[in-house]
């Protein structure tokens, strides 16, 4: 028989029979939009999470051991922000008490444009351009026992003063390398000095990491850059962590919805048992009657698996607009110190997995009710009608 | 022809070992109608069954021109069947979701008669069987009547040498039956397709010359 003749009786069977066929697909339907919300759900999170940790302070990429003249040459398409920053050790004093710290110079407009920390003054506010102002923690200030609009000494190792600045504001982030042993100042009230030279460097979304680091190294190579994912290895390794465990979700969710089709189609099948023995007896063969039911399964289960994708895609498409908000359980997670806001984003990956799992695994199912159908003789079927 | 040898068929059920057939021998020419008459259980449909290769006797060799056709493989027997024979089942038994056009259209796709052929024979069986612009309809539009007249179009569509109608009118009224019938004999007759009708319904025995009566698996006169 020719293959289009069996796929127009697959499909008008499916068709013709919608009801069984809807309650057939829903299993899967539902399985795959929610798979792909939750992949997208996944990826969220992990963006939530890099977006978090890097965006505070740090960027994507840190860079150490800038020339000055290479600061002028930093930007590179597909780098949102460069933000250059100029570390000094100096010793904070106020009264009698003393405060080792590495004196950050930044232009606090870039800083504003493109990192979190400003956000997370908790009193007074983050210097201006060319204001003799810093900005320490709300720890460093209990130490010291400084309020917003005091005066602190900026000593050298030797605790020669070199200058004084005006605390402008204190902030708290929660995160141990910034809020000890941390500071900031515009680059202006930078006291003179043997300062380093470090920038950070904030992406575009789409822009690749890896190929982007390489530039960057190979383009100055007296500098050291990192990217995120080897200055925040734990991080890295819960990313990773992460996308195992939605792997093993995805496979364990299709074993079982894999079952569910299985036992499904073979009520199906039993269903439309006299029809198959009619068939057989008419002479289909063996292979036909695998072929058509194989047809029937695909058919159900690529279309299944279209509209759950559509359904995971508008659910995400949903929430990718309005955000999901989880900061209730995040307060305490430096991972999500900027926002406990997720927004899904769908990957081709996100996209693509759950409905070619879910076409797999249907196929699969269909293994025991096409041997079943096989094995039975027409006559026999027959006679039990 | 078709010629039956000592066919024998036992099955093994909950009463024991039960002679479905028992020693069934006769033969039958190109053209002639047999009637298989007897109570339910006196083998009538086990005997359809094997002339059609549904079912393979124990013993005993039925011979289709000269060849015994118990003695081929699986997928002969099949092929057999799908050129050979045709099958009337009770209560018509066509599929359910195809229209009475695709059902028609389902042995002559088997047989490999396509396109203009394939459209040229669905239309004259519809029109030969008083059918004609049913072609879209699906079987749960039809009358019982209508849908054995389609079940009997669909069997012989392809033109087999054999036709087998196991109680083809069992669920219809006299009047609609004793004119299926006719039609039955009259198409065989004229093709010369051999004819087989299962059925306890003495009046429509009566309406055919050969009347093979089972009785325990067992003919109780021969032809």
């Amino acid at each position: 028989m020719p293959y289009p003749f069996l796929l127009k009786i697959a499909a008008v069977t499916l068709w013709r029979s919608w009801r069984a066929t809807a309650v057939l697909s829903f299993m899967i339907v539902t399985a795959v939009a929610a798979l792909v919300f939750l992949s997208a759900l996944a990826v969220g999170t992990n963006d939530a999470m890099i977006r978090n940790s890097t965006g505070l302070f740090s960027g994507h990429i840190a860079a150490s051991g800038i020339r000055e003249a290479d600061v002028a040459q930093l930007a590179m398409p597909g780098v949102s922000h460069v933000l250059v920053r100029r570390h000094l050790p100096v010793i904070l004093r106020h009264n009698s008490l003393i405060e080792p710290v590495a004196l950050v110079g930044i232009d606090p407009d870039r800083e504003q444009e493109a990192t979190a920390l400003p956000g997370k003054t908790v009193a007074g506010r983050y210097p201006v351009a060319g204001e003799a102002a810093i900005s320490i923690s709300q720890d460093t200030a209990d130490r010291l026992g400084l309020a917003v609009g005091d005066a602190v000494t900026v000593a050298d190792g030797q605790g020669v003063g070199l200058k004084s600045l005006t605390v402008s504001g204190l902030y708290r982030t929660g995160i141990t390398q910034l809020d000890q042993g941390m500071a900031f100042c515009p680059a202006a009230a930078l006291p003179a000095g043997a300062a380093s030279v470090s920038a950070a460097f904030f992406l575009d979304a789409d822009t690749p990491l890896d190929t982007t680091v390489a530039r960057y190294r190979q383009r100055f190579p007296a500098g050291t850059f990192t990217p995120w994912t080897e200055f925040m290895p734990d991080l890295k390794q819960l990313i990773d962590l992460e996308y195992i465990c939605m792997a093993i979700v995805v496979t364990l969710v299709f074993a079982i919805v894999a079952v569910g089709i299985s036992c499904s189609f073979l009520i199906f099948t039993l269903k439309n048992l006299r029809e198959h023995g009619i068939m057989k007896a008419m002479g289909l063969e063996a292979g036909e009657t695998a072929l058509l039911l194989l047809i029937q399964i695909g058919l159900l289960t690529i279309a299944a698996a279209a509209l759950g994708t559509l359904a995971g895609t508008l659910t995400t498409a949903v929430f990718a607009h309005t955000g999901i908000d989880i900061s209730t359980f995040t307060s305490h997670n430096q991972y999500f110190a900027v926002s406990g806001i997720l927004y899904p984003r769908l990957t081709g990956e996100a996209l693509l997995t759950p409905p070619l799992v879910a076409v797999v695994f249907g196929l699969a199912a269909s293994i025991w009710p096409i041997v079943y159908i096989i094995r039975k003789n027409p006559a026999d079927i027959l006679r039990n009608f | 022809m078709l010629d039956l040898q000592g066919v024998s068929r036992h099955f093994i059920s909950g009463r024991g070992h039960v002679a479905a057939l028992h020693d069934i021998s006769f033969a039958v020419e190109g053209g002639q109608a047999v009637v298989l008459t007897g109570r339910s259980g006196s083998g009538k449909t086990t005997l359809l069954n094997c002339i059609g290769t549904l079912d393979l006797p124990d013993a005993g060799a039925i011979l289709y021109q000269g060849t015994n056709i118990c003695t081929l493989s699986s997928r002969q027997r099949n092929l057999f069947r799908r050129r050979q024979v045709g099958f009337v089942f009770q209560a018509g038994n066509l599929l359910p979701w195809l229209t009475i056009a695709e059902n028609l259209q389902f042995p002559l796709e088997l047989n490999g008669i396509r396109g203009a052929a394939q459209q040229r024979r669905i239309e004259e069986l519809l029109a030969v069987f008083g059918l004609s612009g049913y072609d879209k309809a699906l079987p749960a539009e039809l009358s019982g009547g209508e849908l054995q007249r389609i079940a009997f179009a669909r069997a012989i569509a392809h033109a087999p040498a054999i036709l087998l109608a196991d109680e083809p009118t069992a669920s219809l009224d006299s009047d609609n039956s004793r004119r299926l019938v006719e039609l039955m004999l009259a198409l065989c007759t004229a093709r010369g397709t051999m004819l087989f009708i299962a059925t306890h319904d003495q009046e429509l025995a009566g309406m055919i010359e050969t009347v093979i009566p089972l009785k325990d698996g067992k003919m109780e006169t021969r032809p």
